[in-house]
């Protein structure tokens, strides 16, 4: 109050003085917030926090702590077996359990151990990292919510295809077989091949067939030979046939 | 493990496949037992704690002991805005940390005393003040006095407490769950907003508020418009909001402006 009166007093032009008023006795009262000017409440309303955009909505993506947990020592042993798997078996199918109980898992189990086919299973926890880091790490999507894995040292695809059938529950969702990642149809369509040793008696007995029938065709007269040639040329060019069957008339 | 037992359990019911009248009742009663591995938490490391040799509280003058006991102002800058001292820990783990200003009586400190030394046990905890004896004297006129007559008598003496103070501190071979219900029973009869915090949960308070601060969005800060006078906005605002930034009115702390 001094001051601003002290400012009316002094009639200088160009000098702004301090217009600060001096407060006079306790007008603090600590119990309650003190009313605030408009001027102040909009500029606290303007300067409100606003929080960075969240690209995507909280826990669509696994944290990072989950990817950075410590292996105890259950997953390392976890680990080493499905390392094993993958060495030793040459057929790996990925099956999603699902809500199937327990009585209908050890029917599913008893119908493919008759087969040599046995039933794996391994938390996701330890399945992904493992996957990840091998050279199968294409295998890795098909590892989402309760898989089981089905494996056999013998690609029994068809045995497999038809144990699981008969349980609905089960869904098959892709396998590695000889290392080679295929997808349902794909191993729909590698069950309808005849087996390996078949397809090779074929070719083998294809192979022997040729050269049979060629040493039976030497054994024949030549004369029989040389009339096979001279038909065999004929077909070979249709258009001089007309043409060169009144020479081979005349020659004969 | 678990495919050991899978896999008996298979072979259990392949032999009740065999007795066709007793595959159902048997696999009624089959159940799978799931194996694990159990770890154990590594027990926290005690080895470097200190236990003094007096570890309760000790006990807080109602009077300062002063020659010539003078009357102050109210003097309300005690209370308000962040506290400058005795704001990180020293010694101990666990803390009440003040979330406002306020002033501290002998009663509520007498309460503090009485309620942890009762509770803790002194063999493994250790309790530290971290405020003074009330040294503040507040005035009051006797009851049936009439008013003027200059100030009055000296009635008691306060300690002034701002907001983000330690008030109490403990430690020793404790976890925050063991020593977390003596000290949120204090902290809820304290006459400000006050809050147990362990070291670590107050670094992170401290760094989430200056990541806030950090990663604000809005490009126009308290501290931008009150130090650019936009506007005239001075003329509104006092010395205090310079610099707390309207973090702070009074006694009143806001942990959600930045």
């Amino acid at each position: 109050m001094a001051a601003t009166l002290f400012a009316k007093f002094v009639p200088k032009h160009g000098w702004l003085p301090l217009t600060q008023t001096v407060r006079h006795g306790s007008k603090a009262v600590t119990r309650h917030r003190k009313p605030l000017h408009i001027l102040k409440q909009k500029l606290l309303a303007v300067t409100k926090y606003i929080p960075p955009p969240q690209p995507f909505p909280r826990g669509a993506y696994p944290s990072e702590s989950d990817h950075n947990q410590e292996d105890n020592g259950l997953m390392l042993l976890q680990k080493k077996d499905l390392k094993k798997i993958f060495e030793d078996y040459k057929m790996i199918a990925v099956v999603q359990n699902n809500c199937g109980n327990a009585e209908d898992m050890v029917i599913l189990k008893h119908r493919l151990h008759k087969h040599g086919i046995s039933v794996k299973f391994f938390p996701n926890k330890v399945t992904r990292p493992f996957l990840i880091n091998s050279i199968y790490c294409n295998m890795a999507p098909l590892f989402i919510g309760p898989t089981v894995l089905l494996v056999s040292k013998e690609p029994k695809v068809k045995e497999m295809l038809t144990s699981l059938r008969a349980s609905p529950q089960m869904t098959l969702l892709g396998a590695c077989i000889d290392d080679t990642l295929l997808s349902v149809q794909g191993i729909v369509s590698y069950s309808k091949l005849p087996a390996m040793t078949v397809v090779q008696g074929e070719l083998v007995s294809g192979l022997t067939m040729l050269t049979s029938h060629t040493a039976s065709l030497l054994q024949r007269h030549p004369a029989h030979l040389s009339s096979l040639l001279q038909q065999y040329i004929k077909q070979q060019n249709p258009n001089n046939g007309t043409e060169a069957s009144p020479t081979a008339e005349q020659a004969t | 493990m678990i495919s050991l037992i899978k896999s008996a359990a298979g072979g259990l019911t392949g032999v009740c496949r065999v007795y066709g009248h007793q595959q159902v009742l048997s696999q009624c009663c089959l159940k799978t037992l799931p194996a694990g591995l159990k770890t154990f938490q590594v027990p926290p490391d005690y080895s470097d704690v200190f236990l003094p040799s007096k570890p309760k509280l000790k006990f807080l003058n109602k009077v300062p002991n002063l020659k010539k006991a003078k009357k102050e102002m109210k003097k309300l800058r005690d209370i308000q805005g962040p506290a400058k001292a005795s704001n990180t820990f020293i010694n101990g783990q666990y803390a009440i940390v003040a979330l406002g200003g306020g002033y501290l009586r002998w009663g509520h400190l007498e309460m503090i005393r009485l309620t942890i030394n009762r509770k803790m046990d002194s063999k493994t905890t250790f309790a530290r003040w971290r405020i003074n004896a009330p040294y503040k004297p507040i005035t009051r006129k006797g009851l049936g006095q009439r008013m003027g007559g200059g100030k009055g008598a000296i009635d008691h003496y306060v300690t002034p407490v701002r907001c983000g103070r330690l008030i109490i501190e403990m430690g020793g071979m404790v976890e925050l769950g063991e020593v977390e219900h003596i000290l949120s029973e204090v902290a809820k009869k304290l006459p400000f907003p006050a809050k147990v915090m362990s070291k670590e949960s107050h670094a992170e308070m401290l760094k989430m508020q200056a990541e806030k601060e950090q990663n604000n969005q809005n490009p126009w800060t308290f501290k931008r418009i009150a130090q650019g006078n936009m506007m005239g906005i001075r003329k509104v605002l006092s010395p205090f909001d310079l610099h707390n930034h309207g973090r702070y009115s009074g006694k009143f702390h806001f942990p959600e402006r930045v």
